[in-house]
């Protein structure tokens, strides 16, 4: 505090005085410069120096300046005698996960957050501060919960099968259908591993995220907008559609991209809840740092390229809002 | 303990700059110490207080997977071994065998040593010794009773042995008593009539699935010695996928879903699933007739430790046949010594072991791993 009232020290103040303050604010910006440099860059140089180290089979690795780890991304180890997309088709599914799942939160999230600002203003602070204490649970402990809530003694199987839901599809048969999608057993009908669980328990995660960053945008809306827009004769749609969306159109925006980004690196919910076939470069990471094969550098790469291709997203994700502003 | 422990530590670098008279001087406002010193050297070899003595000066921290398995050797092994020698065990938690190698990598490039003994499984053993550096060579002859065990556990690396078997398990076939039929073979894992989307099968490459895979169709980890064999092994287990429900990293995945029956069957740790049983809980282990995977654990010396005595002393009290059945009856693991050498009975060696035993293609593994994994990742991802 006191530094800040240093800063804004008054201009006609004495020369002298004021060549006693910049130092203070030189060596305020030096220490953060330090902290930002040592927190973030030092680490992220080190991955990237990490991905140019070598592995040897049957014990760690070594540093080295090689690419291969970088062409392993693209065509896997055994190139150019034979190729596999392996890696990239992890990132493809990083990507499938986290689109999907911040699309549904925040489409689900905006008419909530429309129907909340429209609530008296204790009721308001009610939802808000029950939705902020949601973010105090972890991702560990999230799936855990869905996890219970999808299996097959004590959750949503347990249900379909007391209710005779199990036995009713399977006289109308559509339960063969269920089979072949993965969704079921000869027994019940199974949700794990499947992508409706995953992308559910990555929305979930993320949903109150979505409400709280939509919440401002939506609170400011001019009720006398829509209620003009009324008045001249257009339905409950059309105002939504031509007057309400536009205006909240860069929040909206904003809100799913950040969301997008921060689904990228999902493990706990792909672990437990995608199949094998539709585990994501976050997991591959993982199994090669931490795993049994200590192959540090080549998850090192990974990273490097997942970082790449998000940062990618939101250059793209800028040029589009720019351009969408510019008409 | 931990008080001890730090006060003595505290206390080093104080004592070594001194003389003997100053050492007498400062140490002189201690009760106890006090008390030590008056009564002389040779009383101190034999009086009663020599032991508490003793049991401050010496510890030795030692590493074990963390949960039910540590808990269960700091409440039933370390004691023991506290009574035996007068050695005070710290326990240091490892998460498990290959996470615990990338810690204590870090750690000691850091220059720090975390544990004085760890616990590694063969592979991992093997690699900390490739690396170099990391586990130090043992003094067998101060360690007789790794005489006990099969050669095979008392591990050679290149500076000499560097690691003695601690205790062994079996990943074994699993089944739900209620729902099926005990399988006889791990083939019928691969009859979608019986378990369409109902496994539970390890999701690591070097988990045992193929091994498994190797000993019921192929010559075993004779076949895991070469790539073609590899890639055919991989693509026999591929044929399984429609049956797989669950493909497991963490035991305690496996756990939960055959408890809350998302399985019916699959591979899983004998012990654990004995106990499991023994809870009431559906779950039932067997051997089939290719057999169940056997893989052990070594005491591993950290190199740079200076408890290289109490260290070759634990290591040698662990493989005592009694020890080995004390950890067979309370942690559930199968001893390395030979049943004959134990007064396990043969229910309680039965709950812990059983044949036949398929070892792990340990050298393809480690020679290979890169191709393997990749292989296998392309298989499970169908890229």
């Amino acid at each position: 505090m006191t530094v800040a009232e240093d800063i804004s020290a008054d201009p006609a103040e004495p020369a002298h005085r004021r060549a006693r303050v910049w130092p203070v604010r030189r060596m305020l910006l030096a220490t953060l410069t330090t902290g930002i440099v040592i927190l973030c860059v030092v680490p992220f140089l080190l991955v990237f120096a990490i991905s140019f180290g070598r592995k040897i089979d049957g014990a760690a690795w070594v540093w080295d300046f090689t690419l291969e780890n970088y062409q392993r991304f693209f065509v896997g180890i055994l190139w150019p005698e034979e190729v596999t997309f392996l890696y990239l088709q992890q990132l493809g599914y990083s990507f499938y996960f986290a689109v999907i799942a911040s699309l549904l939160a925040v489409a689900t999230a905006l008419p909530f957050t429309l129907l909340l600002t429209r609530l008296k203003r204790s009721a308001q602070a009610i939802w808000l501060v029950f939705i902020m204490s949601s973010l105090s649970l972890s991702e560990v402990f999230i799936v855990m919960g869905w996890d219970i809530l999808l299996s097959n003694n004590s959750g949503l199987p347990k249900l379909f099968k007391e209710t005779g839901l199990t036995q009713w599809l399977k006289d109308v048969g559509w339960f063969q259908q269920l089979r072949d999608w993965g969704l079921a057993n000869p027994r019940n009908v199974k949700f794990k591993t499947s992508d409706f669980a995953t992308i559910l328990t990555m929305s979930y995660l993320v949903w109150p995220y979505a409400v709280i960053l939509l919440y401002p945008a939506l609170s400011r809306l001019d009720p006398s907008l829509n209620e003009a827009a009324r008045t001249m004769g257009a339905g409950r749609w059309t105002v939504t559609r031509t007057v309400t969306l536009p205006s909240i159109r860069l929040p909206l925006f904003g809100t799913t991209l950040l969301l997008f980004v921060f689904l990228l690196g999902t493990y706990v919910s792909v672990t437990v809840f995608a199949a094998p076939n539709k585990h994501t470069t976050a997991v591959a990471i993982y199994a090669n740092i931490r795993g049994a094969n200590l192959n540090a550098p080549f998850g090192a790469t990974q990273a490097i390229m997942l970082l790449l291709s998000a940062s990618v997203c939101l250059y793209l994700g800028h040029l589009f809002n720019k351009r969408a502003d510019a008409r | 303990m931990n008080a001890h422990f730090r006060g003595k530590q505290d206390l080093r670098p104080a004592v070594q700059g001194l003389s003997r008279g100053e050492l007498k001087g400062h140490i002189m406002p201690k009760l106890n110490r006090r008390t030590l010193l008056k009564s002389g050297v040779a009383g101190l070899a034999a009086s009663t207080l020599a032991t508490p003595l003793i049991a401050q000066s010496r510890s030795v921290r030692i590493g074990s997977y963390g949960g039910y398995f540590e808990n269960s050797f700091k409440e039933h092994v370390y004691p023991e071994f506290t009574k035996a020698t007068g050695i005070e065990v710290e326990s240091i938690t490892q998460p498990n065998s290959s996470d615990w190698l990338v810690t204590l990598q870090q750690a000691m490039a850091a220059g720090n040593i975390p544990t004085d003994i760890s616990l590694f499984a063969r592979d991992t053993m093997i690699k900390a010794s490739r690396i170099g550096d990391l586990i130090a060579p043992l003094d067998l002859a101060k360690i007789s009773g790794a005489g006990n065990l099969d050669s095979y556990f008392v591990f050679e690396g290149n500076d000499g042995p560097q690691g003695v078997g601690a205790m062994s398990w079996f990943s074994a076939m699993v089944f739900n008593p209620n729902e099926v039929e005990t399988p006889a073979s791990w083939a019928d894992f691969w009859d979608s009539s019986l378990f369409e989307a109902s496994l539970g099968l390890g999701r690591n490459y070097n988990a045992g699935l193929l091994d498994f895979t190797a000993a019921t169709f192929f010559d075993g980890s004779e076949t895991m010695m070469s790539n073609d064999g590899i890639v055919a092994i991989i693509e026999k287990v591929a044929e399984l996928k429609p049956n797989v429900a669950l493909w497991w990293t963490a035991e305690s995945q496996m756990e939960q879903s055959m408890k809350n029956g998302d399985v019916v069957a699959g591979m899983y740790y004998l012990d654990v699933a004995n106990l499991m049983a023994l809870d009431g809980f559906p779950i039932k282990p067997t051997f089939p007739k290719e057999g169940n995977l056997q893989d052990y654990g070594s005491w591993c010396l950290t190199a740079g430790s200076d408890k290289a005595d109490e260290a070759a002393e634990f290591m040698n009290f662990s493989s005592e046949p009694s020890i080995q059945a004390l950890m067979s009856r309370k942690i559930g693991t199968a001893p390395l010594v030979d049943k004959s050498m134990t007064d396990l009975t043969d229910d309680e060696f039965n709950f812990v072991s059983g044949a036949p035993a398929i070892k792990p293609a340990y050298e393809a593994y480690l020679d290979n791993e890169t191709f393997i994994k990749e292989s296998w990742d392309k298989m499970l991802a169908e890229a």
